[in-house]
């Protein structure tokens, strides 16, 4: 984990899910993997105060590049998201867990919703060359689907939309118990309504006699999104309910086992009461 | 967790910093080779200027190496005691202040409470061991969970947050940290945090003898179970915890001071005259956000706590009230983000600040102050920092 000044390479927006910045900052890209984050300055006053999460969307070490998606919501989103080719950006990372890839496993599961699409692209090139990879990904609309032209030709892509305008209609769920009967492995990244959605599934698979994509499900890996401030793991804004406690989604997370987190209504559970 | 991928060692090209392993061997070899390598070449004049940062002319030999062994009793051979301390920007400028009676520290830049966790996270980033003090995360007898999400909310130049005062508890802090904090080779001062004067006893006797403690500073902003009473906004009975936690213990204890009170001085003054050591202006000011789209508060328990730069012209106000009502040092809180912003404190009557909120914008900024500080004293010919201390002060006339 270092700072380092990064400058954008590239700016590219992306229908409606944001805009895409190419930055290079080799030390932080070396050291990249995926569902990693990395906290980046939304400008170099204190106004905003609190950097911005963003998983990596793609890492290229060679290069010494990464890619960021970023949305322009909020004074901080904005700033960040209207860098030009050349602007520097303060970054802090690579911050938290990645996922691990099973070396055993033949057919691996990508899911993504929204901006979650951006570790399992980086997946996606990752693991295209060494297993056969499927990325199933849903959003609002076609606006909100990652292009197929980002991804490495041998990923299989299945998409869904809520208004039906490209794909299957309806969410991932309705795609994903088919897909889920081919996999060996499971990843999955995006809002928690459909995280919460695939965590139900997980638990009904838990009660159901073995089945083909059963181990998958069971076994799923998660990356999660909270409120966060630090990032460096002391000011424990950002912690989720896990079966081992408070979890901080900044060290112990973004990427954790499916199992592990605990759900209350399509949310992250929360501690105590709300008064 | 056992889900957790180790991390890889990794180099960290920020040029003002060591690496955190020279700066544990420095820390491991400074407790006791490097000491006495080092002063058995300094006469005893010296090395109290040295270890202390201020000349001591007229104390006899004797004296002289008494204050010497408490002083190293107490913390880490300074920075500057070692070769290669020369390198920082600080280095050959007296920065050393009294951050709380008896609370002699290198320089005057601390790391506020709950935004430094327990100092060993931000090593992965920076030289700790440059710093004045840490403060740890708010402690309390037993494990706390915390509060619902959410936590944390921005605001114009600042956070609010409603942490809940999540740890793991006195005797667990103390069996987890105290060997890393001796490793870290920069004193810690523990924060302290409960719902009954007894609470804070029984967290400054569970903590008695952690390695690299050097003071105490109490979080009065929590209510008394007895009578919901804020403890620090009842100047009778901040003065009783005071008194209480004195009792206890024979390190500084420092009062970190609520700005909610609706008589903040009344309560620094009650709680010196209680025997506190310091105080600390300021902790969080209430503040709540809505979040429109839903029409309810953001953070889980409706208000919370705002810092920031947001609260720093409240906190200078406060820091400036309290220097001219009590005698005792005071640590100036609240939106430092440069040194700039830590001259005003300490043109005001502060000894010592604490960065706090900058910090998680910027993990740079402690630091910077120190570098800035040292600056601002080479080039006003100051023989210390502690020189503008008070400056802004009206002049007493008598």
């Amino acid at each position: 984990m270092i700072i380092q000044q990064g400058a954008v390479t590239a700016s590219a927006r992306i229908g409606d899910l944001g805009t895409v910045l190419g930055v290079s900052a080799p030390g932080i890209a070396a050291q990249a993997r995926a569902g990693q984050f990395v906290h980046v300055r939304p400008g170099t006053s204190f106004e905003p105060l609190l950097r911005r999460p963003y998983s990596f969307n793609r890492i290229r070490r060679q290069e010494g590049e990464i890619e960021l998606i970023v949305r322009p919501l909020g004074p901080g989103g904005e700033w960040i998201a209207s860098r030009r080719p050349g602007d520097l950006l303060d970054l802090l990372g690579p911050l938290g867990t990645a996922f691990v890839i099973h070396r055993s496993a033949r057919n691996l599961l990508l899911v993504a919703g929204g901006t979650g699409i951006a570790p399992m692209r980086v997946l996606a090139e990752q693991e295209a060359s060494r297993r056969n990879v499927t990325l199933l990904m849903g959003g609002r609309s076609v606006a909100y689907l990652w292009p197929s032209d980002r991804l490495p030709p041998s990923v299989e892509y299945v998409t869904t939309t809520e208004d039906g305008s490209f794909g299957i209609g309806g969410r991932v769920t309705e795609a994903l118990p088919e897909l889920l009967r081919w996999a060996d492995q499971l990843c999955a990244c995006g809002p928690w309504p459909m995280l919460a959605a695939i965590g139900r599934m997980r638990e009904e698979a838990e009660r159901a006699p073995a089945a083909p994509g059963r181990a998958a499900l069971l076994e799923a890996q998660i990356a999660v999104e909270q409120h966060m401030g630090c990032a460096m793991g002391v000011c424990r804004a950002c912690v989720v309910v896990t079966s081992q406690g408070n979890a901080r989604v900044c060290r112990e997370g973004p990427v954790f086992p499916l199992g592990d987190v605990a759900f209350a209504e399509g949310e992250p559970a929360t501690v105590g009461l709300v008064s | 967790m056992p889900w957790r991928r180790p991390r890889k060692k990794v180099e960290r090209p920020i040029e003002v910093t060591r690496s955190i392993e020279e700066s544990l061997e420095d820390a491991a070899a400074g407790e006791e080779e490097e000491d006495s390598v080092d002063l058995a070449g300094l006469d005893d004049a010296t090395v109290v200027e040295a270890a202390t940062g201020e000349p001591e002319p007229e104390r006899g030999a004797s004296d002289l190496a008494l204050k010497l062994r408490e002083t190293l009793a107490r913390e880490p051979a300074p920075a500057r005691a070692r070769p290669r301390a020369t390198t920082y920007p600080e280095s050959g400028v007296d920065l050393a202040v009294d951050a709380a009676r008896g609370l002699r520290l290198r320089n005057p830049v601390l790391t506020a409470s709950g935004t430094f966790g327990q100092g060993i996270e931000y090593a992965e980033l920076i030289d700790v061991a440059r710093l004045g003090a840490i403060v740890n995360k708010g402690t309390t007898p037993n494990m706390r969970p915390g509060n619902p999400q959410y936590r944390i909310a921005e605001t114009p130049s600042g956070i609010l947050n409603s942490i809940g005062l999540e740890n793991p508890g006195a005797v667990e802090v103390a069996r987890r940290y105290g060997v890393q904090w001796a490793a870290l080779g920069v004193p810690v001062i523990v924060n302290v945090a409960g719902y009954s004067v007894e609470d804070y006893v029984y967290v400054v006797s569970e903590m008695a003898g952690t390695p690299g403690v050097v003071a105490y500073e109490l979080n009065v902003s929590c209510p008394n179970v007895k009578d919901g009473m804020i403890f620090g906004s009842d100047p009778s009975l901040a003065a009783e915890l005071t008194r209480a936690v004195k009792a206890e213990t024979d390190l500084p204890v420092i009062v970190k001071l609520t700005p909610n009170a609706p008589d903040v001085v009344a309560v620094a003054r009650a709680c010196e005259e209680a025997g506190a050591d310091g105080v600390t202006a300021i902790n969080t000011v209430l503040g709540m956000r809505i979040d429109t789209r839903r029409r309810r508060p953001i953070l889980g328990t409706g208000s919370g706590g705002l810092s920031g730069p947001a609260i720093r012209p409240i906190a200078v106000h406060i820091t400036y009230q309290v220097a001219q009502a009590v005698g005792i040092p005071i640590m100036g809180a609240g939106g430092v983000t440069s040194a700039e912003d830590a001259l005003e404190f300490l043109m005001a009557g502060a000894s010592a600040v604490q960065v706090g909120t900058a910090t998680f914008a910027d993990p740079l900024v402690p630091l910077k102050v120190i570098e800035g500080l040292a600056a601002y004293v080479r080039e006003h010919g100051l023989r210390s920092i502690r020189e503008i201390v008070g400056t802004a002060l009206p002049r007493m006339v008598e």
